[in-house]
């Protein structure tokens, strides 16, 4: 029987994100009650944060997969687009809505227009969004595949500027809780659960692009037959 | 020998997923009418969009007058000369009068002219005055007609004229006068480029294109034509055609100014300004909100272009299209002022000047954006605004700097 290595990884992402969400409300320690305006819900994080990781992994494949079909022409490229911005749209909206409801109880406001980081990262979620719905709304074809992955290739100016966004202009949103000095400091239980999480997400999202790339695969393959049958091949 | 007038080197160019031309290469010199003929879907439309600037070629290289104006490195140089252009979607403005239009495209080869004679040939001279969304499709076809040839009409030096289905929709009259007109100005030394079905209008040809090969014709002999245009110049015509075609339809009031009087409006229901007034970044933010509505609605004349593709006529014309910016930097000063004299009852030039320009900037980026996927089959079913949020933090910022002053 062949094996199905995208439905393999997508199950087992979804299996580890399971076993991080239960841990992260089982098992995971509280944080201190001074420290968070509402500690209950900092468990949060454990789904915000590595979805967030995983956005970002999505973000540079739209990235990569738009720099093959602008440079090079490659339908590998436009298949690794397509797979990209699918993923950077569920990855990117599971990272804003859970950051939305973080927010609402943590700072009494689901969200700040004035804050960098939240503000680029939105932007990056949007772009995710305007290529997905775009190029639905578009026939397949060198114009299409021109713009949407342009789009694709400036948008990734946004994701330095969305990571560096919380050294420089720290306004509401908190600081990286990895690589971001002593202040950044977890405890090994919580880092752990952590890192079950952005392992987890990485594997789903791995699954869902291998999927996803197949499936574009097989509707280039149907229009080539299908323009094949209208005699313009 | 006569001048060339057009060239297309080894260009290759892909539609939707096909390669539609491939190597091609074309020659036309004064004195030549080429016509393209085939099936549909050949790529007939294709070598005229070419020849025009309008498409991206996967290689090879446009030349008018023997200077690059296109090639497949995505460089785009204005052509020395003005040439004719009539596209197979008329690229007309419904809002302007016939006579509006015309005295445009003479306007852009630098010329004015009495059109009373041209006007008359076509029977439209009863009608210049006429909008052309109140005209029949055959007479707008005739005015779109027109258009491609005024630039030769005028001219004494050889032209280009570029014709994509000029035919079609046109009666039998027209079509004559047609022929005749393509044969004088075919005589007078201009080269004419014409892509069509109508075996009506191969008598033109000095040689006919099936896109693989290139058949030598015989035209009849015709009297020139006699250049009919003179000299005037026309400068800075792209911000001036911005600000007539938002004279005629008022279309910047319509959209933009409706929409920033509506945010005004509903601001004004939900808070009493007197009772806000120790809230200063809310106040400023309630003074600046008109001014950048007003670019979220985006370029009002970048939207009425788009109709009849006039916006790839513009195009192909000329490097810089028709657009908003004067009015939407005065509309951004007035709206501010209004505002400013609604929610805080003071007037300071610096907030104003802030508000035409935070109108200005919006608005140009909004064309950014609607121009940028001008490529598409379907510029209006792509969900080009979801980017807009990015203008949100800048204009919040610029909001918090005027509670300063």
């Amino acid at each position: 029987m062949r094996v199905r290595h995208g439905e393999v990884l997508l199950a087992s992402g979804f299996i580890g994100i399971m076993a991080t969400l239960f841990l992260a409300l089982k098992w995971a320690p509280s944080v201190s009650i001074d420290a968070f305006a509402s500690p209950a819900a900092q468990r949060i994080f454990y789904w915000h944060v590595p979805s967030a990781w995983a956005a970002f992994i999505a973000f540079s494949v739209l990235f990569a997969g738009s720099a093959l079909w602008v440079f090079k022409r490659s339908p590998f490229g436009w298949r690794l687009h397509v797979a990209g911005s699918e993923a950077s749209l569920a990855c990117g909206l599971m990272a804003v809505w859970s950051g939305c409801v973080w927010g609402a109880a943590e700072w009494g406001t689901p969200w700040d227009w004035t804050d960098v980081r939240l503000n680029t990262f939105g932007l990056l979620t949007l772009l995710a969004l305007f290529l997905v719905l775009g190029r639905q709304s578009q026939p397949d074809g060198i114009e299409s595949r021109d713009t949407f992955s342009t789009f694709g290739l400036y948008g990734f100016v946004l994701v330095p500027i969305t990571y560096i966004a919380t050294r420089f202009w720290q306004i509401r949103h908190p600081g990286p809780v990895i690589g971001g000095g002593e202040d950044s400091s977890l405890s090994s239980e919580m880092g752990l659960v952590l890192l079950l999480g952005a392992i987890s997400f990485t594997i789903l999202i791995a699954g869902h692009m291998i999927m996803s790339a197949r499936i574009t695969e097989y509707e280039q393959r149907l229009e080539r037959l299908q323009n094949k049958m209208d005699g313009r091949i | 020998m006569a001048d060339t007038l057009l060239e297309l080197k080894g260009v290759s160019i892909r539609r939707g997923i096909d390669i539609v031309l491939s190597d091609f290469n074309l020659s036309l010199a004064g004195g030549q009418c080429i016509i393209l003929h085939g099936e549909n879907g050949s790529g007939k439309s294709t070598v005229i969009e070419a020849a025009a600037r309008l498409l991206p070629m996967e290689k090879g290289e446009v030349r008018h007058h023997l200077n690059m104006v296109h090639d497949s490195e995505g460089r785009r140089k204005n052509p020395k000369f003005p040439f004719g252009l009539t596209l197979q979607s008329n690229g007309l403005v419904p809002s302007q009068t016939i006579q509006q239009h015309l005295e445009t495209v003479c306007a852009l080869s630098q010329f004015e002219c009495d059109l009373t004679p041209i006007l008359e040939s076509y029977g439209l001279s009863h009608r210049r005055h006429d909008k052309i969304a109140h005209l029949s499709g055959g007479q707008q076809r005739k005015v779109s007609v027109i258009s491609g040839l005024i630039p030769a009409m005028l001219s004494e030096q050889p032209r280009l004229i570029l014709l994509d289905e000029p035919d079609s929709g046109l009666d039998d009259y027209s079509i004559e006068i047609l022929k005749t007109h393509i044969n004088q100005l075919r005589s007078s030394g201009h080269g004419i480029l014409i892509a069509t079905h109508d075996e009506r209008l191969f008598e033109c040809a000095t040689s006919l294109h099936d896109l693989n090969e290139e058949t030598k014709h015989e035209p009849k002999a015709c009297e020139p034509w006699k250049p009919i245009g003179k000299q005037a110049n026309n400068s800075f015509l792209a911000t001036k055609m911005g600000w007539k075609y938002n004279a005629s339809t008022l279309i910047s009031i319509q959209r933009n100014w409706l929409a920033s009087l509506l945010v005004i409006g509903t601001l004004l229901a939900l808070v009493e300004p007197l009772s806000i007034k120790d809230h200063d970044v809310l106040v400023m933010g309630f003074v600046l909100a008109p001014a950048f509505t007003i670019g979220l609605v985006g370029d009002s004349v970048t939207s009425i272009l788009q109709e009849q593709r006039a916006i790839d006529w513009w195009r192909a014309q000329v490097q810089s299209i028709p657009n908003s910016n004067i009015e939407s930097f005065l509309s951004g000063c007035i709206l501010t002022i209004f505002s400013m004299q609604v929610f805080l009852q003071i007037f300071d030039w610096r907030i104003v000047l802030i508000g035409g320009i935070i109108g200005f900037v919006t608005t140009f980026s909004l064309r950014f954006l609607q121009l940028s996927t001008l490529r598409l089959a379907r510029t209006n079913a792509v969900f080009i605004r979801l980017l807009t949020p990015i203008l949100i933090l800048p204009w919040a910022m610029v909001v918090e700097y005027c509670v300063s002053f």
